[in-house]
């Protein structure tokens, strides 16, 4: 199939409309933001409740393990590719977590136990994202067989590993990292960092202010981290030129092979990742935590505009099109409409996404 | 690519309109249907409570029928009942509609927990904001809240699947005539419901003596389709032929088992147990697909549940029981047309 058809046969003309066209194309540029703008201030007037900073990161706790999952996502839908095989790879590393941090629960110091879950799970997590790059760089297996086979692979290994059982975590003070927030503060003044504050007699729970969960926080570094990887790095500018032209990058120099399967380690990291956050959250792990977020994670990078033939795409637009999916279905509930609806709106900001984009290529 | 035609003219004014007018018509149709989120206020005696019921998954019977029940009692006592829940059973997607409705500020949540041990988070931040806890059908820890693990909650409203996997493993061993091999069709390991009723089953075979034994069981990932295909390699295999009952420990199990019984053209010959009981399944009993059905009493757990809610607002604490095991019907061809029976039957609207 060949796609390449780069100039439009009304180029020229175009070029002289150029300054009548300009709000149109600020509104293609920026419809992202624009369109999440106006679901803020829809469900802020129709939904009573929906604005209020603890809603808000709630919201963004809750999108923490989409997000970081679609992070990697992205860096291989620019590069060219697909990654199916990350929803289980999640499960599977939030497993490995699991059974390390219930093993050595109580007989390590808390730090230990969390730091040996993590070395586990993307230990384990990164093994999958290895096979995937190697068998679609070295033996040009086509990105969307490949994950599709190790979706399976990774989902039957993490019930093996797990019994099939979910692999519950009882110490104490995991399930307090993965649920607690930076900052306390009590109706009388007093505050705390970390934890919740000594002495709580005669305070309710529902009077203590909490501010930053631990998955918010989270969340922002690795956001920070892919931002600047991808925009700031020689590794960034080999993915989009991978994406671009993948025989363009290899007569550049670039060594396509090895950076490809950088890419889907990468990926298979950042869901792994997603993993762990899961098991630290939720205090438990298995294998089939993260296949309920695999297609979300997809649509999240193509409405943030990402192209799926690569060479296109951004952290910005991802964390936008994450937003996006999870103030609608945040914002149904405070309708009280029926969450069927998600599906269809969430459906529609797919399609609209790809629209835009489509009709701003025919504008620039 | 042949897209320069298409590039110069996305779309013509006639179709333009046309899609637009069926996107327009499409919509309302759906919305017209749709407007099920019951939000029914009435009566006087409790100041504006909001009760909201969060399903184990949105749309099926079950919880519809336990729906039916809050919304029931709900109506009785005059509080807004709201109702909700993930696409997929899944805590995963269950988390989040909780954190909603702590911020929506509810003051009882009903709820049948996707995961015994990743919902009690979500669900100790509810009544860290002063939320009241019930749980239904599902429990969170170990179901015990009075010396378990977990006692935040107020009750734990379901029924005893363990009982009910040996009631039903028993009506399938006398279906069998008391000798043979039983098979479990399970649906996904992890959930407290399903793997209790397999060890009920497992028990109530243990209990002949060797005279019934378990030939295998499995998971189907609550899809029908995955049952009938691993039923059917197992009826084709070495094992096939010592099975002479099949319990399903819930519909898309049995169904998928009876439809793979059916194409083996052994129907009459297998004995197939159907935890479970909406109209499907009563419709599969009718036409001799499946021999047994193990109803709960799903519309008695939702109204339980709301009156409790009310009780725990109204400080009449002492009549809240932190068990309320629920009970079953046994349905077959004999008993089918009973009252009893009858009611029994989920609604699946």
């Amino acid at each position: 199939m060949n796609v390449s058809n780069a100039v439009p046969p009304n180029a020229k003309e175009s070029q002289s409309e150029k300054t009548v066209l300009k709000p149109l194309e600020i509104v293609s540029k920026g419809w992202s933001w624009l369109f999440l703008l106006l679901l803020v201030i829809f469900f802020s007037i129709t939904g009573q409740g929906f604005l209020n900073i603890f809603n808000f990161q709630t919201i963004g706790a809750d999108m923490a393990l989409v997000l970081i999952m679609a992070l990697g996502e992205t860096f291989v839908i620019i590069s060219g590719g697909i990654d199916l095989s990350v929803g289980f790879v999640m499960g599977l590393a939030s497993v490995a977590a699991a059974l390390v941090m219930s093993s050595m629960g109580g007989s390590a110091p808390l730090f230990v136990v969390v730091l040996a879950g993590l070395g586990a799970g993307l230990g384990v997590g990164l093994i999958p994202g290895l096979v995937n790059g190697l068998i679609i760089a070295r033996l040009r297996v086509p990105s969307f067989i490949v994950t599709l086979g190790m979706y399976g692979i990774a989902r039957g290994a993490g019930f093996i590993l797990s019994g099939g059982q979910p692999v519950s975590i009882q110490t104490n003070g995991i399930g307090q990292i993965g649920n607690g927030y930076l900052l306390y503060l009590l109706p009388d003044g007093r505050f705390s960092f970390f934890h919740l504050p000594s002495n709580l007699e005669g305070v309710r729970p529902s009077q203590i202010v909490q501010l930053l969960p631990f998955p918010l926080i989270f969340l922002v570094v690795v956001l920070l981290f892919c931002a600047w990887l991808l925009s700031q790095t020689r590794f960034g500018r080999y993915t989009y030129a991978v994406g671009g032209s993948e025989e363009a990058s290899r007569r550049a120099g670039i060594p396509v092979a090895r950076h490809t399967i950088l890419i889907y380690m990468l990926s298979a990291l950042l869901a792994a990742l997603a993993g762990v956050l899961y098991t630290l959250r939720f205090s438990n792990g298995a294998a089939d935590v993260g296949d309920p977020l695999l297609l979300t994670s997809i649509a999240a990078v193509i409405i943030g505009g990402a192209s799926l033939f690569g060479g296109e795409g951004t952290i910005l637009g991802t964390v936008i099109g994450a937003l996006i999916i999870s103030i609608i279905q945040n914002g149904l509930i405070f309708l009280g409409i029926n969450p069927f609806w998600q599906f269809i709106a969430v459906g529609t900001v797919i399609i609209l996404a790809v629209l835009v984009d489509q009709a701003k290529k025919r504008l620039v | 690519m042949e897209d320069t035609e298409l590039g110069k003219k996305i779309l013509s004014r006639r179709e333009f309109l046309a899609g637009t007018a069926a996107v327009l018509a499409g919509g309302s149709l759906l919305a017209a249907c749709g407007s099920s989120t019951s939000t029914s206020t009435g009566g006087s005696s409790s100041p504006s409570y909001t009760f909201v019921l969060i399903q184990g998954v949105k749309g099926d019977p079950f919880y519809v029928t336990m729906q039916k029940g809050a919304q029931a009692m709900a109506d009785k006592l005059g509080v807004k009942l709201l109702v909700d829940g993930p696409a997929q059973f899944s805590a995963t997607l269950q988390a989040p509609i909780v954190d909603a409705y702590i911020a929506k500020k509810v003051d009882v949540m009903i709820i049948a927990a996707c995961d015994k041990q990743a919902m009690i988070a979500p669900l100790q931040r509810a009544n860290d904001a002063g939320i009241k806890v019930i749980s239904v059908d599902t429990f969170i820890g170990n179901g015990d809240y009075i010396n378990g693990p977990v006692t935040f909650p107020l009750s734990y409203i379901g029924s005893d699947n363990e009982q009910g996997g040996k009631i039903a493993g028993q009506a399938l061993i006398t279906a069998i005539g008391n000798k043979g091999g039983i098979y479990i069709e399970n649906v996904t390991p992890g959930i407290s419901t399903t793997d209790q009723r397999q060890q009920g089953c497992e028990e109530a075979i243990q209990a002949t003596n060797g005279a019934v034994t378990l030939v295998g069981s499995n998971y189907d990932n609550d899809s029908a389709a995955t049952a009938s295909q691993q039923v059917s390699s197992l009826l084709a295999s070495s094992k096939g032929s010592q099975v002479n009952g099949i319990f399903g420990t819930n519909l898309f199990s049995a169904e998928g088992a009876a439809q793979a019984v059916k194409n083996a053209n052994k129907q009459g010959q297998i004995k197939i147990a159907n935890f479970d009981a909406p109209q499907e399944a009563i419709n599969d009993l009718n036409n001799g697909v499946v021999d047994l059905v193990i109803a709960q009493k799903p519309a008695d757990m939702g109204s339980t549940a709301v009156q409790y809610g009310v009780y725990a607002l109204t400080g009449k604490t002492s009549s809240i029981q932190k068990r309320v095991a629920t009970g079953y019907v046994v349905i077959d061809k004999t008993n089918v047309n009973d009252p009893a029976s009858q009611a029994a039957i989920y609604k699946s609207s």
